[in-house]
């Protein structure tokens, strides 16, 4: 990935997360074998450490953000309008929700339906379309899928 | 002398044992490309249908599977920037930029060969010099190995990520993932916050699919409409020149492979980017800049995570220690074929050395073979349109997640470390520190352990060995010196010079 020269929007707030999130590592690292640990051998020392370096690196990081030029943005509600429109654009958030529909699916239809309703719906919005050539590979994906993992490899299938 | 090279001769002249390893290795490239499939499953699977055989058998196809299987990563790497395997994180760095200028069949050709001089070199080590190294590995203590894994991961993170705090920010996290579970010692929770699923731990492969593969698939949605770059495949043999220009920084980049293969618990991985970071500190003037399609970046770790192969069969046939997950799981092979893999394997049956140092030559023959070939029909993988590649990519990653255990609670994991992985790839952190930190965390925990015990738990004690191991204080100085480098000194200096 290239170097950001200036802050992206949200960065500040995504790594503030990040900071919390480290010092929950850390409490919930200090709390491994009762609160504290009785040497520097037990179970909970090493992820203390862990718990430390994160959020060390976090401060670091922080620190770092005041070098850099803050985004053009107007107030915190026009920071999470453009950190939206520039991380989950439309085909984001519809894939991901297909994405999610196919897992919740995935037992209750079984893995060959489930496989190839997912794969048709999603070519077919992806690809503005096409529902013929879309039906037909997704039947020779699933064939062949099926083929290499179920027959071949011999692994257990949803 | 005669009998060893009947022994080592053997899968070459015996027309079922030749047949087992070229379809080991074919199907370990295919299996190591596919990501979510790795060699450690495959061959683990292989063991559940293979102890009937003849032990020779066994071992020649799994043999096979290992070498095609450390290969085949790198394709996938070099196509899609999935890297089939950990040792295949490096190769990413810059097979992918060249892939996306359209050198995909050149940068695969070229693979392919420095591959295979990798693996021969690393062969040609493990026969010549296996008891020698297994030696000098016998020395390391747990506090050296401990050192060795905090070098690994500061290496990555000042290598992949955009700062050295962001690597060792996402390099910790990945450690902090991998100490997900039962504490192997005590058996009590850690990071489980008392849930009891949690107790089982996380499996770094469901990590790496989501990181790697569902991340990876939710960031290539954003260039749906980008025209996939036709990859050139008609050059895929590279030319002698060519070869003989890489050559120096092949052998180099093996023997710091085989070195590293030979350490117990190191494998291809953290060999692939010792070597890659050798590449960028030793090569001055690169084809193109490093991390933008340097063929040198190439050349190193795929030369080293083949080399690492041969390495890591040091320790697996000379002490029964596995080199890496792999050699794990072929030592239970053994075991179930009613060998005994450790110092007296030697003695008490050569054979079985001399047929896997064979074996091994013989499948870097057949690698060279099928990595030039069939790579037409590999590339067009990547002229696939995104639109049709995307959901088979998430299909694929959901069969691999749920083939680990069965289970759909992996497949949940999976794509949360996606929708984790999306985030953090946004704003800058990699994903290779974080996987390696998977993988090494518990090793280091372990280790980190074990040394303090010994010293009775006295951190002074721990420090002052520290200085005083000869080994130890190479691994701290160098640990030391990496941490220096990426320290902005030099900007310090001047920024206090400017301000005086």
């Amino acid at each position: 990935m290239s170097k950001h020269t200036k802050l992206q929007p949200g960065e500040r707030v995504f790594n503030i997360l990040l900071l919390l999130f480290s010092l929950g590592v850390l409490y919930e690292a200090y709390r491994i074998s009762g609160p504290g640990f009785e040497s520097i051998s037990s179970p909970g020392a090493f992820p203390v450490g862990l718990g430390l370096i994160l959020i060390a690196s976090m401060i670091v990081i922080i620190a770092g953000q005041f070098r850099k030029p803050k985004p053009d943005t107007k107030g915190a509600l026009d920071e999470a309008r453009q950190f939206l429109q520039l991380h989950f654009p439309l085909p984001i958030v519809v894939f991901s929700a297909m994405a999610i529909g196919y897992l919740l699916l995935l037992e209750p239809l079984g893995f060959v339906i489930a496989t190839l309703l997912f794969l048709f719906v999603s070519m077919v919005y992806l690809r503005h379309g096409r529902f013929v050539s879309s039906a037909i590979i997704a039947a020779v994906a699933i064939a062949i899928i099926y083929a290499l993992f179920k027959l071949l490899f011999q692994v257990y299938l949803p | 002398m005669a009998d060893s090279l009947a022994y080592f001769l053997m899968s070459w002249t015996d027309l079922s044992l030749l047949t087992l390893t070229a379809v080991g290795t074919f199907a370990g490239i295919y299996i190591g490309a596919i990501p979510g499939l790795s060699v450690t499953m495959a061959v683990s699977i292989l063991i559940s249908f293979t102890f009937a055989w003849d032990v020779n058998d066994a071992l020649a196809l799994m043999v096979g599977v290992f070498c095609g299987g450390v290969y085949g990563g790198s394709r996938t790497a070099i196509l899609l920037n999935i890297p089939g395997a950990p040792s295949a994180v490096a190769t990413s760095f810059d097979g992918y930029p060249l892939a996306q200028q359209g050198e995909a069949g050149q940068a695969i050709g070229l693979s392919t060969v420095m591959s295979v001089i990798g693996g021969l070199l690393g062969v040609l080590v493990l026969a010549s010099t296996a008891p020698v190294l297994s030696e000098f590995a016998l020395q390391f203590a747990p506090r050296d190995y401990f050192l060795i894994a905090v070098l690994g991961l500061l290496l990555v993170g000042s290598l992949a990520a955009e700062s050295l705090s962001r690597g060792i920010f996402a390099a910790s996290l990945g450690a902090v993932i991998g100490l997900v579970g039962m504490d192997p010692v005590t058996a009590e929770g850690r990071f489980t916050m008392g849930s009891m699923q949690l107790l089982g731990g996380i499996h770094y492969v469901v990590v790496m699919i989501g990181l790697f593969g569902v991340a990876e698939a939710f960031f290539q949605l954003h260039q749906l409409n980008v025209k996939p770059v036709r990859q050139n495949v008609e050059k895929i043999i590279p030319s002698l020149n060519l070869v003989l220009k890489f050559l120096p920084l092949s052998i180099r980049t093996s023997i710091i492979g085989v070195i590293v293969g030979a350490l117990p618990g190191t494998g291809g991985d953290i060999a692939s980017l010792f070597a890659y970071d050798h590449a960028k500190r030793s090569v001055k003037n690169p084809s193109k800049p490093f991390g933008k399609g340097a063929y040198e970046g190439l050349v190193a770790p795929e030369s080293a995570n083949n080399a690492a192969v041969g390495g890591a069969f040091v320790p697996m046939l000379t002490l029964g220690m596995p080199g890496d997950a792999v050699t794990a799981v072929m030592i239970g092979a053994l075991v179930i074929h009613g060998l005994n893999p450790g110092p007296m394997l030697m003695v008490t049956t050569p054979h079985i050395f001399w047929f896997v140092v064979g074996a091994l030559v013989l499948a870097n023959i057949f690698l060279l073979i099928f990595g030039l070939m069939g790579i037409k029909l590999f590339a067009k993988v990547v002229e696939l349109p995104k639109a049709i590649l995307i959901p088979l990519i998430l299909v694929l990653c959901v069969v691999g997640s749920y083939s680990l255990n069965n289970s759909m609670t992996e497949v949940y994991w999976m794509l949360g470390f996606g929708i984790a992985g999306y985030f953090l790839k946004i704003f800058g952190f990699q994903m290779g520190p974080i996987i390696l930190g998977v993988i090494l965390g518990p090793l280091m925990d372990n280790s980190y352990r074990q040394a303090m015990a010994s010293v009775g738990d006295s951190l002074p004690a721990f420090l002052t060995e520290l200085i005083t191991n000869p080994l130890s204080i190479v691994l701290t100085i160098a640990i030391v010196l990496l941490l220096l480098s990426n320290f902005p000194l030099k900007r310090m200096i001047r920024g206090s010079k400017n301000a005086s």
